[in-house]
């Protein structure tokens, strides 16, 4: 009697998980596991009366998925951190164009995809941040500076199989060529004040710390530092302030968080319509607010924060090149010695 | 004679073909799939990046994961073996309960006490506030501090499998040593350890696989380890050829460290169940300093391993109980909960199988290929989740094309898939244990059973299966406790409507939200340390 009781259960657990998603639901692959990203899904559904299904893993493990399901893939969109790998889902062939104009009109070109296979949905910048104390901020230029002797020993850095320092030497190489780029890393590896290790927020804290004076980091970890919960994180962020270099020249380094609509998926309008919802005002100043993130959508308003830090010139290089040069950029590192 | 010759072969033939050897076969095959997709890769060759790799990557690699090895084998047998010595040795105030205790930091994910570790020592941590901020901060971020967090986590395996060893020496071996005037250190290093150590090396095999199954806690301390590099090699350098070609090189050094492992313990079991009643140990009785220095010996790797990192992760909890608290975690905890229950059944129901199937075939080289199909815990997880994923479109096309059917993508996509991998990985946890069990099982007992004229399943189902109770229900338990930890194959494999614990407090950890890990992470943590100290009661009556 227990055994069949068992055997029931399992069987309604299994199918409890299988059913298949519906004609009014999206099934939505994302690396983005932010609170407030769930509350906007939610909203969606309530709005639209369509169900969302959310699948959060890597990007590369969602793209490797994607790819081993072919046109048996549940997913009608993809949501990555950065632009290299919506770059490498393109490559692949996973997306599907999709035409919006709505699109075309608020989103500059260099934000999105030159065959509108993907868009952006919230920009970052990489930026240097500087202690209060020890640095004055008029020593400070721009990235190619950092390979400076004057910086020895001083810059925190986090390890180059993060995705952000990929990027930042993708920027680095399509600005200054190879050969440079490579200097430039062996020049930043010179003056680590530590081995690379931790993630943003500990190369933050190690300037709290007294490890080094300046470290490289995205936007929105200061925003969430000095917005923390927690009293340390909170004095780390207050230990810092923001330097937005390479003013004088192409801009700061941005990236961003992007979405493309699946090869497969029968669904583009609902999917067209759900990317749209994305970009409108009020859900970028949603994302905005909660993350700290910069909307893409210039008629929504940064967080308050960000406002603070003022406006800033950014590197208009078309984020698909960071796609393009991100093997490129893992080789240099590999070679200059940045572990 | 030639006629009698041929039936005598077809015979021979019939007995070695019968349904059970096809059975076997089969279950056999499907399990070892995975391990068949990762060998692939030495034929498939490494992709275009391998001159790369070899050149600036490969030596740090191997060096590392090394001196890791190396490393966590010296300090977690240093602390495994002394605490177990003092807990079979010697009888001191609360020996019942530290006992036990002793096992709890495997409850604790080794990424997650990497990351409470450092948020204890950090500059204005913890304990930089606890001394009233004279120590700056200890940076434990490198490979020492490495090698100390996977050695305060993983311990217990080497523990626990001398424990059982010392206690099952008994006194009679110490009595009669001591009459010829030996002092106890000299048994302990010429005589206990020596026989021990096929034990030892038992629990420090399952070490050295935590530590290269490691991912998580390498990462954040930026370690390059064998592990992190088929990783990177698979998404920063875009080359899964060489990234699955890396795999296959650890799971060939793999493999020869196991067969070295079975060479060392022949065919002996180190669990639990082994202690009989005939060993009984009398333990000798120690009072005062000598007892502080025992009790000091056995409560330490508690404390660092259990008690500070779970306090440091309470204490971040409390800063976002009041809104993370709520049904949706509930939601979570049942779900991780229902999600292992019922894959440990699963993985327990396909192992009996798998350790009867054989016996029933009467075939001597099923027996020797089951081992193949054991090999899962060996291989890190992320390295099957990769595998799988690569490689499970063709398993749906092979399926469909073989039973033309389109029935494949039930069995290698989505949940099932997750589960299978999930069988793939801890079969072993369960079928080592249950099959050396069986061993002991009197041959008469079922035999008697097929006389009366009872089938084979109905004498596993009423017979064997009821004798097996103990090592069924602990290596179920052992397997929840796997389960509700697992983490990269999870991360990797699930379906869209599946959610666990670990899951989430590694989505936060991801995020650098890391004080918002920490509530999901104490809810498995105090899941599993019930599910442990259950474990020990149930135990307790076997072992005495």
């Amino acid at each position: 009697m227990n055994k069949y009781l068992v055997i029931l259960l399992m069987v309604i657990f299994y199918l409890q998980c299988t059913n298949s998603p519906n004609d009014s639901s999206l099934t939505i692959y994302t690396h983005r596991h932010y609170d407030v990203d769930k509350e906007i899904f939610a909203n969606f559904e309530k709005e639209m009366g369509v169900k969302i299904n959310v699948v959060n893993a890597s990007a590369d493990e969602l793209i490797q998925r994607i790819e081993s399901e072919g046109d048996q893939t549940p997913a009608d969109l993809l949501i990555t951190v950065d632009a290299g790998r919506l770059v490498r889902a393109k490559e692949k062939n996973l997306f599907q164009n999709f035409n919006s104009s709505m699109i075309d009109s608020t989103i500059p070109d260099n934000l999105k995809d030159s065959e509108n296979q993907w868009v952006g949905i919230t920009k970052r910048a990489r930026v240097i941040v500087y202690s209060k104390e020890r640095v004055d901020p008029s020593e400070l230029t721009s990235y190619e500076d950092l390979a400076d002797g004057k910086w020895k020993n001083r810059i925190l850095v986090r390890s180059s199989g993060n995705i952000y320092n990929q990027s930042l030497m993708s920027s680095l190489i399509s600005a200054n060529g190879e050969e440079n780029a490579m200097n430039w890393a062996k020049g930043i590896t010179n003056n680590f004040a530590r081995e690379p290790k931790g993630n943003d927020r500990d190369q933050v804290k190690a300037i709290l710390a007294k490890e080094g004076d300046i470290a490289i980091v995205n936007t929105y970890y200061i925003g969430r530092l000095l917005n923390s919960d927690d009293e340390l994180e909170r004095r780390a962020g207050n230990a810092v302030n923001v330097f937005f270099p390479n003013q004088e020249d192409r801009g700061t380094h941005i990236n961003i968080s992007g979405i493309g609509i699946i090869k497969n998926s029968k669904k583009v309008e609902l999917a067209t319509l759900f990317i749209e919802y994305l970009l409108s005002k009020d859900v970028q100043e949603q994302f905005a607010t909660a993350n700290y993130e910069y909307p893409i959508n210039s008629n929504a308003l940064s967080a308050s924060v960000l406002e603070e830090w003022g406006d800033f010139k950014e590197d208009t290089l078309p984020l698909q090149r960071l796609g393009e040069l991100n093997k490129e950029a893992v080789m240099v590192f590999d070679r200059a010695g940045w572990p | 004679m030639a006629i009698s010759e041929t039936t005598y072969f077809i015979k021979k033939i019939k007995n070695i073909f019968n349904k059970w050897t096809l059975a076997t076969a089969s279950i056999i095959l499907v399990l070892c799939l995975p391990l068949l997709a990762i060998l692939l890769g030495l034929l498939t060759g490494a992709g275009n990046t391998w001159d790369h790799i070899q050149k600036y990557l490969l030596l740090e690699y191997i060096s590392n994961s090394i001196y890791l090895i190396i490393g966590t084998g010296i300090l977690s047998s240093l602390i495994g073996i002394s605490s177990a010595w003092c807990v079979a040795t010697y009888n001191f105030k609360f020996r019942a309960y530290i006992q036990w205790l002793l096992y709890l930091p495997l409850a604790i994910p080794s990424y997650i006490m990497a990351y409470a570790y450092v948020g204890f020592l950090e500059f204005e941590g913890t304990f930089d506030n606890i001394t009233l901020n004279t120590t700056s901060g200890l940076d434990i971020m490198n490979i020492w501090g490495l090698i100390f967090i996977l050695s305060i986590s993983l311990y217990p395996y080497v523990y626990g499998s001398s424990w059982v060893m010392f206690t099952s020496l008994g006194k009679k071996l110490w009595e009669s040593t001591s009459l010829s005037g030996i002092t106890q250190n000299k048994y302990f290093f010429n005589i206990a350890l020596p026989l021990t150590l096929p034990a030892i090396f038992a629990g420090l095999f399952l070490v050295f696989m935590e530590v290269l199954n490691d991912y998580g806690a390498a990462k954040y301390f930026g370690i390059n380890t064998f592990t992190t590099g088929i990783f990177r090699t698979w998404t920063a350098l875009e080359d899964i050829n060489s990234s699955i070609f890396l795999a296959a090189i650890l799971v060939v050094v793999i493999v020869i460290i196991q067969i070295i492992n079975r060479f060392f313990r022949g065919r002996k079991s180190y669990s639990i169940n082994d202690i009989s009643s005939n060993s009984q140990n009398v333990r000798k009785n120690i009072k005062g300093i000598h007892q502080l220095l025992v009790l000091t010996i056995c409560l330490f790797p508690v404390v660092i391993g259990f008690i500070i990192p779970l306090l440091q992760l309470l204490k971040w909890s409390m800063l976002h109980i009041s809104s993370q608290l709520d049904l949706f975690l509930f939601y979570l905890s049942m779900n991780s909960i229902l999600l292992a229950f019922f894959t440990s059944l699963l993985i327990v129901l396909v192992a009996l199988l798998l350790v009867f199937l054989p016996r029933w075939s009467k075939n001597t080289y099923m027996k020797f290929l089951t081992n193949f199909s054991t090999v899962g815990y060996s291989i890190p997880g992320a390295v099957i989740g990769i595998t799988l994923i690569a490689a499970s479109g063709y398993f749906v096309n092979y399926f469909d094309y073989i039973f033309n059917l389109k029935i494949g993508k039930y069995i290698f996509s989505g949940l099932a898939l997750l589960i299978f991998a999930y069988l793939f990985r801890f079969i072993s946890v369960a079928y080592n244990p249950l099959e050396a069990n069986t061993l002991r099982i009197n041959p008469s007992i079922p035999e008697s059973s097929y006389l009366l004229g009872k089938s084979k399943f109905f004498t596993l189902f009423k017979v064997e299966i009821p004798l097996l109770k103990s090592s069924i229900i602990s290596s179920s338990l052992i397997l929840f406790i796997d389960l509700m930890k697992e983490l990269p194959l999870t991360l990797i494999l699930k379906p869209y409507n599946i959610q666990t614990l670990a899951i989430k407090a590694f989505e936060y950890a991801d995020d650098e939200r890391i004080t918002e890990a920490a509530l999901p992470s104490v809810i498995l943590i105090l899941i599993i340390t019930t599910i442990i100290l259950f474990l020990s009661k149930y135990s307790k009556v076997k072992a005495y």
